[in-house]
């Protein structure tokens, strides 16, 4: 997912999916997450930042 | 639009040339059984038709790596009598609530009045709790290592937060002890596996070196894309060809071979290990499951409710145990689209996109396959 916002005091980040829809994500587990960054999601938590690059 | 670490993965032609590299990699008159491990393969396999590109004498077998496919008739009671109590909100993800119980399954329990509402994660439960303070809310947690980081940081949340009408009935469960409990089963001869490249995420690939080491079959680590799969299959043939036998990392693009030590330790200070766990099929398999740890005891709905705990034999009929071990194909089964749908499952395998069985009936093998019978 790809992050549009993060509220770092929350530990959250607003995430948009491949198919337009948006969520909350837990982003504990990632170190300094921004804007523009994709991770690896599963069940609501950030497991990874990984690097794809629309081109 | 097109996306770096997708479309190289979907690419027909890759997948043409990795089929020949497959072909050439097996002796003629060898009969070679390769297991993946995760039900995301199983569904990569049959949405791409990945078998389809297999020579004749190379066998996928689907393993137990299906969260809901596991789920045993009891656990699934034990929710619904929760979800029955009152003033309980009880939440789970959606294929939960299709899984047959020994009477009925929770949607059914939905329909006659229990508020049980589908959550896309366990952070959307305690939202619900968050938002009704005077009622209790259930989370209902299955899945794996890659489900289990989730909740674990939830409850984390709850548990900084103060808040105190949330809980969770926890049902995770680890992948290594299952596999070692099919490759001692007399039942099944396997040459290889394709290793489970989500759970990787989290535990990394170290834990399967057991694998190679005590029982000589070669582990490659998978994507879940048709080309990765491919990929590893004749990284597998290959380990077998040059006499090689350990842990590849072919998803080396996401998963690092040491796994989230993040993940790890937060799953670590919220859970530890079950004695045992009821498996579907399996039977009860030791340290297999995750419970709360005592620093989360308060947030554990088996410590606040009544859960039967009743064993409810698997129906006759249905053969899931056998699937999930590999032992039969889906279409093998007895009750496979016919008394046994989606729509109206009989057994778990049936119930997630992830299980053997929906994979091979949603993607039309069902058809093909009775026609070579």
């Amino acid at each position: 997912m790809l992050v549009e916002v993060v509220d770092a005091d929350r530990g959250l980040a607003l995430c948009v999916g491949e198919d337009g829809g948006k969520s909350s994500v837990e982003i504990a587990l990632i170190d300094a997450v921004c804007p523009g960054d994709t991770l690896l999601v599963h069940a609501g938590t950030a497991l990874l930042r990984i690097e794809a690059v629309a081109a | 639009m097109s996306m770096k670490y997708v479309d190289e993965y979907r690419d027909a032609d890759i997948g043409q040339v990795l089929a020949g590299e497959i072909l050439a990699a097996v002796e003629p008159g060898r009969h070679y059984k390769v297991m993946e491990v995760c039900g995301g393969h199983t569904h990569s396999i049959y949405k791409y038709g990945v078998d389809d590109l297999l020579p004749e004498n190379v066998e996928l077998v689907h393993g137990p790596g299906c969260p809901v496919c596991v789920i045993p008739m009891g656990r699934v009671d034990d929710g619904i009598a929760v979800a029955r109590e009152d003033n309980v909100i009880f939440t789970c993800f959606g294929d939960m609530m299709r899984i047959p119980g020994s009477e009925s399954t929770l949607q059914d329990a939905k329909a006659q009045g229990a508020d049980i509402r589908m959550v896309y994660s366990p952070l959307d439960a305690l939202r619900i709790a968050k938002s009704e303070p005077d009622r209790q809310v259930v989370f209902y947690a299955i899945g794996f290592e890659t489900t289990a980081p989730s909740t674990a940081l939830t409850l984390k949340r709850a548990k900084a937060e103060g808040i105190k009408n949330f809980s969770v009935m926890c049902s995770h469960v680890t992948i290594v002890p299952p596999l070692r409990a099919l490759l001692e089963s007399p039942d099944l001869r396997l040459d290889g596996f394709v290793g489970p490249g989500h759970v990787c995420t989290v535990v990394g690939a170290r834990p399967f070196e057991f694998i190679p080491a005590d029982y000589g079959k070669p582990v490659v680590v998978s994507g879940f894309e048709p080309v990765d799969i491919l990929q590893s299959i004749l990284m597998i043939l290959r380990q077998i060809q040059d006499g090689r036998c350990e842990v590849e990392n072919q998803y080396k693009r996401i998963v690092p071979y040491e796994g989230s030590t993040a993940a790890l330790k937060v799953m670590e200070e919220v859970f530890e290990l079950r004695a045992h766990f009821e498996w579907r099929g399996l039977g009860f398999i030791s340290q297999s499951g995750l419970k709360l740890s005592e620093a989360y005891a308060d947030f554990d709905t088996e410590q606040r409710y009544e859960v039967p705990h009743v064993r409810v034999a698997d129906p006759k009929a249905c053969q899931c145990g056998e699937v999930l071990k590999g032992v039969i194909k889906p279409w093998e089964c007895k009750v496979f689209g016919t008394a046994c749908t989606p729509e109206r499952p009989i057994g778990t395998c049936m119930v997630s996109s992830e299980g053997a069985c929906a994979a091979y009936y949603n993607y039309g093998r069902f058809a093909r396959e009775r026609e070579v019978v």
